[in-house]
């Protein structure tokens, strides 16, 4: 099989996309690839380094109302995004380093509890955020050609954020760090014992998630043109974590299939019911108890079954244990 | 210099004193075995000279560096290495993957990111060097979960050994082991190179004296002996705390 | 000064809403190892459950006792038919109560709509008392010696019952349980049930002191999850002692501090994870 492949296929799907999406169509697809980076960020330190986060939103938040409030000042894109990801970055190190010391269920109420506390403050502090009405973004999406006004040039500008986000990623789990952080995730003790110190990995890769999460809320800010508390909510955090585990958390390619799964359901269900937590919660439900691994799992074990004999050994078995993250034990 | 220096460790737990007083050391080329019956606190004492636990009392030098202060893996840095009892391996990985993993650790690249792992080729040459001398070559690809028990034990040892250790600690390598896999290991440790020192628990008699330079019987919490195998051979008290008489008249023969 | 005494009143009766709350949360961690995010939710319900049945004319007491039973009959469908099929996965087993959560939190929106709402309680409790200058709404007191009584019966049950004695048993370690010849699996179903009921009653007892409305789950949840890890997991006693340290710190921050009493509680937190990470009354990490 190369390896090439399935790069060239799914390149070229995003590339011809827009010839067939309608204008409603474009919008969701962009704001899919927003979520997917932020899914993504989410996914890595969940599946990669077993660190169950119910409070990831904060940081997206964080990056959202960093170009939102920085825009009063300046309007240039490129160093609204490096502040948004170097602030979000930082937070989520000062965090993450007492965050870490904990795990399994006190890291996910730890965290939740952070992503409150984020939340309060931009509900809160009405004179410069504007509270629950939240605020306009005055700065514009500008590369140096002027202003982006097109909705493809968005689409393809928000697609390449992301195939970059996947990459960089994809690099950070095959090299010495990611296998490094992995193995922390599969032993903790018998990583110290080889002379790792496993905190420090933990750290690296929740800081790096962190940014990427803030990275994903800059271009959200840019994307919406207005920001509110919502985006920094816990309930956000909780549908990030949902749309992780429904798309596969162990992969990167899951969770934006995730994402995008997430988003188009929610808008479709949305249009005929305002019952879409209650879908959402069932289907989720229907997910952890049926598929675990998610649709990333489904699909591996659907292609192994049609395209490979030889390769199915180790595949599934490893999606399935990686699912299995240390959550209420450890 | 000894390599290795315990003095005075002492550890509780829950006011009962596992622990008391334990003083032992190892020399460079070393192989010193700790024997004794179950409860004697021989593991205690491993995980107290690597760091997994913190001790009450005491002193515990590497090369003359004090490193009680020091967490488990920067100990490892120093020359420290273990097993465990209990398999303790990444169930989940390939048995390559482990090994990387494992000599890894002590690379100054450990933090890289953006190469991948397979592109450094010393971890590849050292991981196939390893590999084959443990006889895990053929079984490279194999999730750890796959193997048979005794070769996740080898594995265990080789883990152990891929930080090129000057000091091995080897928590009861054949436990569970089957007649042949358990001459097969004692032999594997006879080979190694004698630069690396060995400190073991053991309670298999006869590997205990086809490999022991010197022997430390633990009792109690307490050193009871140190001395040479043929002076623990001859140990009239040895016999009666720890085998009861039986074990080792078997190996008198 | 009267107004102080007057916020020590209503700190300690917050706190004992988290108590109840949070104890429940904190025992089935204790057991069954699984953080149940559905239970901010489940308090939510027992709410609306006692408001319509108040609404509907039924005397007060009797409406609570009717909503406790509501929500440990439904704790056992959920632990029954839901949690028990990922038997010994507790990770699987928290993402369902979370997916639970927004299932049943948008039933209530369902049910009970989205405008906030109040239970009115009985007129001798609504009342107020004075000593001096200083006058105490009855209400709270009376949730407050409530909550007290909860405590006390938790301690009874824990040191002086046998079932106190098997699920202390089965907190230290969980395969003596089984060792004992216990059919934990029942022991399990029963501690979940009881959490539930606890938050129930909270509901109850809450709804006219905070109100009900939609996204209260999370909030109470949120909190009650701050009360235990300051506490400490699997400890009731913990749960006392954070939930009025919460209930405290966040009825005096609201005053001093009107937007940052949330970033107090926080603090605390912070604090209590540097320098006793398993929380004040806690075993172990995480565990």
């Amino acid at each position: 099989m190369n390896r090439w492949i399935w790069p060239v296929v799914i390149i070229g799907i995003i590339v011809l996309l827009p010839l067939v999406l309608t204008t409603y169509g474009m919008q969701l697809a962009t704001e899919i690839f927003i979520m997917s980076i932020f899914v993504l960020s989410l996914g890595f330190i969940i599946g990669y380094v077993g660190l169950v986060s119910l409070g990831h939103a904060a940081f997206f938040g964080i990056g959202a109302y960093t170009v939102a409030l920085l825009a009063n000042v300046t309007t240039n894109t490129y160093v609204l995004i490096l502040a948004a990801i170097i602030l979000a970055g930082i937070l989520a190190f000062l965090t993450g380093w007492l965050f870490v010391r904990t795990s399994g269920a006190y890291f996910l109420m730890i965290t939740l509890a952070f992503n409150q506390v984020v939340y309060t403050v931009f509900f809160k502090w009405k004179d410069v955020t504007g509270g629950a009405d939240g605020m306009t973004v005055r700065a514009q999406l500008d590369l140096g050609f002027g202003p982006v006004q097109s909705q493809l040039a968005l689409y393809y500008i928000m697609a390449f954020s992301m195939l970059l986000c996947y990459f960089l990623l994809r690099r950070y789990i095959a090299a010495p760090l990611g296998k490094a952080t992995l193995g922390v995730k599969e032993n903790e003790d018998r990583m110290k014992a080889l002379g790792y110190p496993i905190r420090s990995y933990k750290l690296i890769a929740y800081t790096v998630a962190g940014a990427m999460a803030g990275f994903a809320g800059s271009l959200y800010a840019f994307f919406n043109r207005f920001v509110s508390p919502e985006v920094a909510s816990w309930f956000f955090s909780g549908e990030a974590l949902v749309m992780s585990i429904i798309g596969g958390v162990g992969t990167l390619f899951g969770p934006p299939i995730g994402a995008g799964l997430f988003v188009i359901l929610q808008n479709y269900i949305s249009t005929f019911t305002a019952r879409w937590p209650m879908v959402m919660g069932a289907i989720f439900i229907v997910f952890v108890l049926y598929s675990r691994g998610g649709i990333a799992h489904l699909l591996k074990r659907l292609w192994n079954r049609l395209f490979t004999k030889e390769e199915k050994l180790a595949e599934p078995a490893k999606v399935a244990e990686e699912s299995k993250t240390e959550g209420g034990q450890a | 210099m000894s390599l290795l220096k315990v003095e005075g460790l002492s550890k509780s737990f829950k006011g009962l004193k596992v622990l008391n007083s334990v003083s032992l050391e190892v020399q460079p080329q070393e192989r010193h075995v700790i024997i004794g019956p179950n409860g004697a606190g021989k593991t205690t004492l491993f995980n107290c000279i690597s760091g997994v636990l913190p001790i009450d009392e005491g002193r515990i030098e590497i090369k003359g560096k004090e490193v009680v202060h020091l967490p488990s893996h920067s100990r490892v840095h120093d020359g420290l290495s273990r097993t465990f009892q209990k398999n303790n391996l990444f169930n989940n990985l390939t048995v390559e993957e482990n090994v990387y993993l494992a000599i890894m650790a002590c690379k100054p690249y450990r933090y890289k990111w953006f190469k991948s792992i397979t592109r450094y080729h010393d971890l590849l040459e050292e991981a196939e060097e390893l590999l084959k001398r443990w006889d895990l070559w053929n079984r490279r690809n194999k999730l750890v979960n796959e193997l048979s028990y005794g070769e996740q034990r080898l594995l265990e040892i080789l883990l152990a050994l891929a930080s090129k250790p000057e000091i091995l600690l080897l928590d009861e390598p054949t436990s569970g082991m089957s007649p042949a896999e358990t001459a097969l290991t004692t032999q594997l440790i006879q080979d190694l190179p004698r630069s690396v020192s060995l400190l073991m628990i053991e309670h298999d008699m006869e590997v205990v004296f086809a490999i022991a330079d010197r022997i430390t019987v633990l009792h109690h919490g307490q050193v009871f002996l140190t001395g040479k195998p043929e002076e623990i051979k001859g140990n009239v008290e040895v016999k009666e705390i720890y085998f009861g008489g039986g074990a080792l008249a078997g190996v008198n023969r | 000064m009267s107004i102080f005494l007057v916020q020590i009143l209503t700190g300690l009766a917050y706190g004992m809403l988290l108590f109840m709350i949070a104890a429940g949360l904190s025992i089935i961690f204790g057991l069954l190892n699984v953080i149940n995010l559905a239970h901010g939710a489940l308090f939510l319900i027992g709410g609306y459950v006692t408001l319509s049945l108040v609404n509907n004319y039924l005397n007060f007491w009797l409406s609570l006792l009717v909503a406790i039973v509501v929500m440990a009959l439904l704790s056992v469908i959920i632990e029954r038919f839901l949690l028990d099929k990922m038997y010994g996965q507790e990770f699987e087993q928290v993402l369902l109560t979370f997916g639970l959560m927004f299932f049943l939190a948008d039933v209530a929106k369902w049910i009970w709509g989205t405008s906030p709402q109040s239970i009115p309680v009985p007129d001798y409790l609504a009342s107020s008392f004075s000593v001096g200058v200083v006058s105490f709404p009855v209400y709270r007191v009376f949730v407050v010696l409530v909550g007290c009584l909860v405590a006390v019966v938790m301690w009874y049950l824990e040191t002086k019952t046998r079932i106190g004695a098997v699920i202390r048993a089965g907190v230290d370690d969980r395969e003596m349980l089984g060792a004992l010849g216990i059919n934990f699996k029942v022991a399990f179903t029963g501690v979940f049930a009881f959490g539930a009921a606890l938050a129930g009653l909270a509901g109850g007892l809450g709804g006219p002191i905070l109100g009900l409305y939609t996204g209260m789950e999370g909030d109470i949840l949120i909190l009650s999850l701050v009360v235990v890890v300051i506490g400490g997991l699997g400890t009731w006693k913990g749960s006392f002692v954070g939930a009025i340290l919460v209930g405290m710190a966040d009825t005096f921050g609201q005053m001093w501090f009107p937007s940052f009493s949330m970033a107090i509680i926080f603090i605390i937190m912070g604090l209590v994870l540097l320098i006793k990470p398993s929380g004040l009354f806690g075993k172990g990490v995480g565990a």
